[in-house]
């Protein structure tokens, strides 16, 4: 059993941060690796971020249109 | 499609081999007889008379030019002679199988496919027809002088000279030539006959005819679109981006109404091009038809056929005008005749024997039709030479009216001599004369939408503190909500770019569209930026408004022509006749380094006939964007990649609804005294900054941004530098021959008293944009903006420069720089 964290990716370095479009799994819901979690916007594209294992969502810790900097934990996973 | 294709690298990699269908060469064999049954005695004669028409009027034009007479007239014609002597039969025979609903896009070599096209329609329209078409071309003046110096019993053959005045009088630059004189003889038109634009650029007109294909499928018309172009077109890039536009996978695969674009690609193959040999010595290919293969495994269903008679080209023309139809095009004919007269007049056959020439003047189409005429016994010998001297006798009479001032005028240039200028641009904006389709779902579902709903309007929030632009209306979003109205309520606009679907525009400024417009809305194009230009030339002649993207500036250069001869110069050419109401979007970029850095907005600006907008702020994008859309005119708009993402500051916000803001009038960010700062794009910015740090020494800036280029209000400058006496003008061009410098030397002019020191321009350095790392020492920056209002405006001798700017401008000039 592991805790794996899923972070708000860099984008390359123009992207500081990105909004919240849609929380796709909440709490307790059951993953697999690649699956689509959360939705997000920078001011050039909206692109789903994927599940980095297997496993349940433990915490999710954002909420839909919120603006989190490039690192920020979203949601945590354990396997 | 994205997503929609799976790649299998299996698949993919398998070994197999690619066979395409094969290639007919002069298959054509039907007997006259038949022809005879099927078409009946009149089409065959009317299709050899057309032929004389043709070589009457091609042969007139090449005595006046020889020898200064023809007949009965002595006159001295100036311009352009490409004559088409010889190769009647592939105009006539390609004529008799279109009707006047299809639109033919000819070359510099159209004498005979217009007056075959207008003869061709002229048979198939009925006298009323003829009269409503004749009667509303320019208020009737051209039906009133032809009904008083040609007049003609019957309905066609009155029609038959309009046709051939309205020719020749804008071969000669006549007020009643069918384009005002503006065009002249290789471009002349007359859409009502389905003749569009013909063209002196080599291979441009398959791009245009393309865009025409692209409007009439939309549109569900049941027409083509002809593209008649040379053999040597074969070897222009936009001829084959134009080939691969028409037959791109997702018209077929993607589109609701399948089918590829109905174009017909109609080379008239005379075997040269000026003085080079196509087959043989400039082309790869030995025979044209062969290079159907190189796209489609249907060869576009290539055929090569005979153009020395008018029935083989009529046979192949009909054929694959059918196929068009069936969505199963584009289509090319590779059709083979002989240019008996010169390229041009100056041509002395250097690059031909006469054993060629003789050989096939042997194989003469008029010679050899009426003959098989005689020899069928549907014409006899007598009525043949009838026919004849019946066109000469027209002829000669249509050559000394329109040559004759008193009955074809020149044009008027205006008392101020400015006539010609003011056909560039057209005051008028054409609303939709009908409802576009509900968008494929509700805009408020929109993620785009329903979140720039709840972003402030404007870019400040109530502490005056800078609000994130994803919380913000942007300048991205700003143009992204004028475009998504005028597409929401203007079925005419067509969206595409290299990216406009799923990507959403190169930077974003289209996400959303895609949810709400079909293919036929909004569609991704090829890396073909001429095609996707020429394109949108073609769809806007046709009735269409297509708004067209080339991701940046930089790449204005692979649609030059497309841009400066084209889109820029047929309203004009066509006297007014033609609107070409396209937006074309380019961002002008950064940290890329030099080929993709450049504000080209200056070489946009110097062809005339563009509009050029390049706002700086949401507000002003939204509302320019808006004004573009609606207008008339084709209208380029520069985007900064850095002001994308730029939130409103000047102005409480962005209005939520529509708005306009009118091409043309330079806006005042900034009120101030001592020094005006005209700002181009996003140098705003950077001078908004200096403006504070001067302020702090005392020295107060007017920010007039310019907003637009072409046309351009001087007004508010000039007012400006009424009070302050001292101009600067800072645009990130390369400063040698921009625009800047031309406004600089127009305010010289024009406010010359009022000036306390010549008005400095301040862009970039006469070299290239290096890469991001580098660009602070390259484009203009505060602290070189600071040095040039102290030093060279305010006149401070003991300025302490701050800029990296310490070069001396006189020294580099001399070394080319
Ligand atoms: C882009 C461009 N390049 C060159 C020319 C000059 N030019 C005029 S006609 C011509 C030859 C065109 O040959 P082809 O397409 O076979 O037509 P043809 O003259 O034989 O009718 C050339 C090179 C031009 N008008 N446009
Ligand atoms: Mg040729």
């Amino acid at each position: 059993m592991a805790r794996i964290e899923l972070r708000m990716p860099e984008l390359g370095n123009e992207i500081t941060e990105a909004q919240i479009d849609a929380i796709l799994k909440g709490t307790g819901d059951m993953v697999s690796e690649g699956e689509e979690i959360v939705t997000i916007t920078t001011p050039k594209v909206t692109m789903d971020l994927e599940a980095p294992a297997t496993g349940t969502v433990l915490e999710v810790l954002i909420e839909v249109d919120d603006i989190v900097a490039v690192g920020t934990v979203l949601a945590v996973i354990e396997t | 499609m994205a997503k929609s294709i799976h790649i299998d690298p299996i698949a993919t990699r398998s070994p197999t081999e690619l066979a395409s269908k094969r290639i007919p060469v002069h298959a054509y064999a039907r007997a006259l007889a038949d022809e005879h049954r099927v078409r009946g005695a009149d089409a065959l004669l009317e299709a050899l008379r057309h032929m004389m028409v043709i070589r009457a009027f091609e042969s007139g034009i090449a005595s006046l030019k020889s020898t200064g007479s023809y007949g009965d007239l002595t006159y001295a014609y100036k311009g352009p002679a490409h004559l088409s002597i010889g190769q009647e039969a592939a105009a006539v025979g390609a004529a008799m199988a279109l009707t006047p609903e299809d639109h033919i896009f000819g070359s510099h070599r159209s004498h005979g496919e217009f007056l075959a096209k207008g003869l061709a329609a002229i048979q198939m329209l009925g006298d009323n027809a003829l009269t409503t078409i004749m009667e509303a071309h320019g208020d009737g003046a051209l039906l009133r002088t032809v009904e008083t110096h040609l007049p003609d019993e019957s309905g066609r053959g009155l029609a038959e000279n309009f046709l051939l005045m309205g020719l020749l009088a804008e071969m000669f630059m006549r007020e009643i030539g069918f384009n005002g004189g503006m065009g002249g003889s290789m471009h002349a038109f007359f859409t009502p006959f389905g003749a569009y634009p013909n063209n002196a650029i080599v291979g441009a007109s398959a791009g245009i005819a393309t865009g025409a294909g692209l409007w009439m499928k939309s549109e569900g018309r049941d027409s083509i679109a002809v593209s008649m172009v040379g053999d040597g077109a074969t070897g222009c890039g936009p001829v084959w981006e134009a080939l691969n536009f028409a037959g791109m996978a997702q018209f077929e695969r993607l589109w609701d109404n399948a089918g590829f674009l109905p174009v017909l690609f109609f080379f008239t193959n005379n075997f040269y091009a000026m003085g080079g040999q196509t087959s043989g010595e400039t082309m790869s290919w030995d025979r044209l038809a062969r290079i159907g293969v190189g796209l489609r495994e249907d060869a576009c269903h290539a055929e090569t056929v005979d153009g020395t008679n008018p029935l083989a080209v009529a046979d192949a023309v009909q054929r694959k005008r059918q196929l068009l139809l069936d969505g199963k095009g584009p289509a090319i004919l590779d059709v083979e005749c002989y240019r008996f007269s010169g390229h041009s007049t100056t041509d002395v056959n250097a690059y031909r024997t006469k054993n060629e020439i003789a050989a096939w003047g042997a194989v003469d189409p008029i010679g050899t039709f009426r003959e098989s005429l005689v020899a069928e016994g549907i014409l006899d010998t007598a009525t043949a030479d009838a026919i004849q001297s019946d066109v000469d006798a027209r002829m000669n009479a249509v050559f000394m009216a329109a040559a004759d001032p008193a009955i074809a005028p020149p044009p008027g240039l205006g008392s101020d001599g400015a006539g010609i200028g003011r056909k560039m641009f057209t005051g008028s904006e054409t609303p939709p004369d009908r409802h576009a389709p509900e968008p494929l779902a509700d805009p408020a579902k929109v993620v785009r939408i329903r979140k720039n709903a709840k972003k402030s309007r404007g870019g400040r929030d109530a502490n005056g503190e800078l609000i994130s632009p994803l919380k913000a209306i942007t300048l991205r979003d700003g143009l992204f909500e004028a475009i998504l109205h005028a597409a929401l309520i203007d079925p005419r606009i067509i969206i595409y770019g290299e990216e406009c679907r799923e990507w959403g525009g190169a930077f974003g400024v289209y996400r959303g569209l895609a949810d709400l417009f079909p293919h036929d809305r909004v569609f991704n194009a090829p890396i073909s930026e001429a095609a996707i230009v020429a394109t949108a030339i073609g769809a806007a002649m046709e009735g269409g408004r297509p708004l067209v993207e080339l991701m940046y500036a930089d790449f204005i250069g692979r649609a030059g022509d497309e841009l400066f001869n084209q889109l820029a110069k047929w309203q004009a050419m066509s006297n007014g006749l033609l609107n070409i109401p396209v937006v074309v979007r380019c961002s002008v970029g950064s940290k890329y380094g030099a080929q993709h850095s450049q504000d080209w907005s200056g070489l946009a600006a110097h062809v005339p006939g563009l509009k050029i907008i390049y706002p700086a702020t949401p507000r002003d994008a939204k509302g320019l964007m808006a004004s573009a859309l609606a207008s008339d005119n084709p209208v380029i708009v520069f985007e900064s990649q850095r002001l994308y993402d730029q939130v409103e500051l000047f102005q409480d916000g962005v209005p939520e609804g529509n708005y306009k803001i009118p091409i043309g009038v330079p806006d005042i960010k900034h009120v101030g005294s001592d020094v005006t700062v005209l700002t181009i794009g996003p140098t705003l910015y950077p001078v908004l900054e200096a403006a504070d740090s001067l302020a702090g020494r005392g020295v107060s800036l007017e920010i007039i941004d310019a907003r637009s280029l072409v046309p351009f209000d001087y007004g508010p400058v000039l007012e400006s530098v009424a009070k302050t006496g001292r101009l600067l003008l800072v645009s990130e061009a390369c400063e040698r021959g921009s625009f800047a410098m031309t406004l600089a030397t127009n305010v010289t002019r024009f406010a010359f008293d009022a000036l306390k020191a010549p008005p400095r321009v301040l862009g970039s350095p006469n070299w290239i944009v290096p890469g991001a790392d580098l660009e602070h020492g390259y484009f203009p920056q505060p602290f070189d903006i600071e040095d040039a209002v102290m030093t060279d405006l305010m006149g401070d001798a003991g300025h302490n420069r701050t800029g990296s700017r310490r070069w001396d401008d006189l020294a580099l000039a001399r070394s080319g720089l």
